[in-house]
């Protein structure tokens, strides 16, 4: 878990141009619109994200139909897949539910329509920790068209996955059995070992489990909270007193 | 005939000026309108006798239907418009205008600008304001129709035009409670278009048309377009942020330029800057709506605070973003602190004709509150969870039995969210595709959110009885917890996950400071119970927070001292021979009684 929100509100690798257009006027101008997808695009293969400024473009689309384009649009929703525990991907989804069945321009199918459930779903499995089944899911012969058409042009879209293992298990375990936390992965072998220790992690070869450094989240400690009166709140009561 | 009724009316002027002499401090009122009035009148008598036009007949014969008290009514707020009197615009605005509303036009248009304009000499601001009146009247008690909802529009975009577009700031004074009005329902009428034009089955031929042409009418672009205006043209991002830092008042006015400077524009900018969050989330773009009040300090009191019914919409439209946003610790703290609020000064605003609104908006803000204590419980104000729990007690039980509880989540949001719209229309202009969109509709926008705040719901169902079962141990096997919950292993560790996740929140608490914008914050715990799994084993801590007494002893003693104060300075309780019988006032009295009361409209 990200402990502060202030990357997601402006990560360090926008521009000022893209920042410009996020935060001002501009964003509402059609003819700004390459730029941000340019952007997009950029995020994509360069393995940034930038939320605020996809959600840009959604906002483009909302209020002009016919800019609308379907494969920015399941780009968007892939970057955002891998944002949970944040509520990125239902952001994104509440901008473009009015798509109105219209045919598009050059009346080819949307390609979103048949992806959406899919991606939904694969949604929900990450934000319900269901790691296997999500990898399971994305992996099936039915999401060939998800895997070959989009993810595969996302640079390590696999390992934000796992970022999102990452962040779920190391909030919840000091300790994690090998094959459990490879399943949730994905990985085995050598390649888990060889993520595991990547992220200054420790197997104990013997037992096989693997031990997760100490952070805020795995810590735990019971508290007693006791009320605390700071003076100001007594101003009244003392000055009154004196009066 | 139409002599008598003159001389009639006159001598109704003159009884109105000297009552108006003795309520108002400013004398002047009468006299130089009520000569300029009875210009008018003849003026327009001797026109209708050489002129016989149809329309002007109509006209005359509509004019000569408006009830004298009306009349009066109008000549008065349009000379207090005149005059730039702030406080007779208020009570015109305030008082008079829902006197005569209740008493003449309980069900009917007021009279229609063009009768009225000989009353004012054709003064085309005061039209304009008075049509915004009209409109809003036509809205909120009849129901309008195309022609209305069109004109109501182009009223709107005269008014702004006027504001934005003139030679300079135009030095033209209103109330804030009105300026607020003003912005308030113009999106209250936009969004109302916007459901309206939703429903195509129910349009008549002739709306089919003009809807096909409507172009530009209540678009979301000219909406926004207005409230960016107005929030630039007032400077008053550069203001709030001049007076964030604290500057001095003189650079706090430079910063604020010509427009921002004055009242009008500062107020016209700030609400729009409201207007702007409550749009943004009625098009679903939460994140937009926090961004754009990036400036704004919510919890400071300012003078923006002062008109409640902006503070509540605020908060209402914040409250929700978070909830939208998942962040649930914020949403309650947001809700719950207006709600303290409006229960604390209830005794205030009994009387205000908005009353009844802000008493809607707090309903639903309870239930929003329920909800949001269901998916992230947390400590409340005794006073505000003794409110939710006698309103929402029974919904309240249910959210926090897993599936059954869904319907309950449902049942609220769904009285609760803001009238969501869509922001484009369907295609009036393309017959063809207008078949196929009245044969598959989208789905409502409210319902689309719905499902979308269900989503959110559904993946943490299993929390509330997990985190039940943990309150019992300290620490417990996997395999052993798994057991009593009739689940698989794997499942309870994945479920485990997703309780440590919703156990912590990015939230405004943890940036410590409140000086960032809403969007900001750090992660933080929002639960009392902690856990943590050791390969199968579960570890499990509860934070106790102790009972917390200081608040109470130091506001009754507060209370107490205020008690007694009163009591020492209190006279000693000599009877005195009653000086007034029952029923019967002394002749002294009323007039004494009555000066420094204000002036009401409603009396014939």
């Amino acid at each position: 878990m990200s402990p502060s929100s202030a990357q997601w509100v402006k990560p360090a690798t926008r521009t000022e141009l893209i920042d410009q257009l996020v935060d001002g006027v501009d964003r509402y101008n059609p003819s700004n619109l390459g730029l941000l997808e340019d952007y997009l695009y950029h995020q994509i293969r360069e393995k940034e994200y930038d939320c605020l400024a996809n959600l840009a473009i959604l906002k483009l689309y909302q209020f002009n139909p016919d800019l609308y384009n379907p494969d920015v649009v399941i780009n968007i929703l892939v970057k955002a897949l891998t944002a949970a525990p944040l509520p990125d991907f239902n952001l994104c989804v509440a901008l473009l539910g009015e798509r109105q069945n219209l045919p598009l321009l050059d009346n080819e199918p949307d390609a979103l329509l048949p992806l959406l459930p899919h991606l939904q779903h694969l949604s929900s499995l990450l934000l319900t920790c269901r790691f296997p089944a999500f990898w399971a899911t994305f992996y099936s012969d039915e999401l060939a068209v998800l895997r070959d058409n989009y993810t595969v042009e996302v640079t390590g879209f696999d390992d934000s996955v796992r970022e999102v293992v990452v962040r779920a298990t190391r909030a919840a375990f000091v300790k994690i059995g090998r094959e459990r936390l490879g399943r949730y992965l994905h990985l085995d072998g050598s390649n888990l070992d060889k993520y595991v220790s990547s992220l200054g992690w420790k197997i104990d070869p013997a037992t096989g489990v693997v031990s997760i450094p100490p952070n805020p989240d795995n810590q735990i400690e019971g508290q007693v909270v006791r009320e605390s009166i700071q003076f100001p709140q007594l101003s009244k009561i003392i000055a009154h007193a004196q009066a | 005939m139409a002599s008598h009724r003159t001389s009639y009316f006159e001598q109704e002027i003159d009884e109105d000026l000297g009552e108006a002499e003795i309520d108002f401090a400013i004398g002047n009122y009468g006299q130089s309108d009520g000569v300029a009035y009875d210009e008018a009148t003849h003026a327009l008598i001797s026109e209708a006798a050489v002129a016989a036009m149809q329309q002007q007949m109509a006209q005359q014969a509509a004019f000569t239907q408006i009830p004298d008290p009306v009349k009066r009514f109008i000549v008065h707020f349009h000379q207090a418009v005149k005059d730039n009197n702030l406080q007779e615009i208020s009570v015109a605005y305030e008082s008079g205008w829902n006197k005569l509303t209740e008493k003449y036009y309980p069900k009917t248009e007021w009279p229609e600008a063009e009768i009225i304009a000989p009353l004012v000499h054709d003064d085309q601001i005061f039209l304009i304001l008075y049509r915004e009146l009209y409109y809003r009247h036509v809205y909120s008690r009849l129901s309008p129709n195309i022609d209305d909802r069109f004109h109501s529009y182009e009223n709107s975009c005269e008014l702004f035009n006027y504001l934005l577009n003139s030679d300079g700031p135009v030095s033209l004074q209103l109330p804030d409670q009105w300026l607020w009005d003003i912005v308030d329902e113009f999106i209250y009428q936009f969004q109302s278009f916007c459901v309206w034009r939703l429903k195509v089955k129910t349009k008549t031929e002739e709306e089919l048309l003009l809807l096909a042409d409507g172009g530009q009418i209540w678009s979301c672009y000219s909406v926004l377009n207005v409230l960016y205006s107005l929030i630039q043209k007032s400077q008053i991002n550069e203001y709030l942020a001049a007076t964030k830092q604290g500057m001095s008042e003189e650079e706090v006015v430079e910063t604020a330029g010509e427009y921002g400077s004055r009242p009008l524009y500062r107020m016209l900018g700030y609400f729009s800057l409201i207007g702007l969050l409550r749009v943004h989330v009625l098009l679903g773009d939460f994140t937009l709506a926090l961004k754009v009040m990036d400036e704004v300090d919510i919890s400071q009191k300012s003078a923006f605070t002062r008109i409640t019914a902006c503070h509540v919409t605020t908060y209402y439209y914040v409250g929700f973003c978070y909830l939208s946003l998942r962040r649930y610790a914020d949403a309650t703290r947001t809700f719950a602190s207006i709600l303290n609020l409006i229960s604390r000064t209830r005794q205030y605003h009994t009387r205000s004709y908005q009353y009844d609104q802000i008493n809607r908006t707090a309903d639903r803000m309870y239930a929003l509150l329920v909800v949001c204590h269901a998916l992230s419980p947390s400590r409340l104000d005794d006073n505000v969870m003794n409110a939710v729990k006698e309103r929402y007690g029974d919904q309240h039980a249910k959210m926090s039995r897993g599936d059954e509880g869904l319907t309950a989540f449902e049942e609220l949001y769904l009285y609760a969210c803001p009238k969501f719209i869509s922001s484009n229309p369907p295609p009036y202009h393309e017959p063809e595709q207008l078949a196929a969109y009245v044969e598959d509709p989208p789905v409502d926008p409210a319902l689309r959110h719905l499902s979308l705040f269900l989503s959110d719901v559904r993946f943490q169902t299993s929390v509330p009885v997990l985190r039940s079962f943990l309150k019992l141990y300290t620490s417990l096997d996997a395999a052993k917890l798994a057991n009593f919950l009739d689940a698989d292993e794997e499942e309870l560790v994945q479920q485990m996950m997703v309780l440590k996740q919703c156990s912590r929140e990015v939230s405004r608490a943890g940036a410590g400071s409140e000086s960032g914008g809403l969007l900001d914050g750090e992660t933080i715990s929002t639960s009392d119970l902690d856990f943590t799994i050791d390969e199968n084993m579960v570890h499990i801590v509860e934070s106790t927070v102790g009972r917390r007494y200081g608040g109470w002893f130091i506001r009754n003693t507060e209370h107490a001292q205020r008690t007694f104060d009163y009591i020492r300075n209190s006279p000693l309780p000599i009877s005195k021979p009653k000086p007034v019988e029952n029923g019967v006032p002394a002749p002294a009295e009323p007039a004494a009684a009555r000066a420094p009361s204000k002036v009401s409209w409603a009396k014939v």
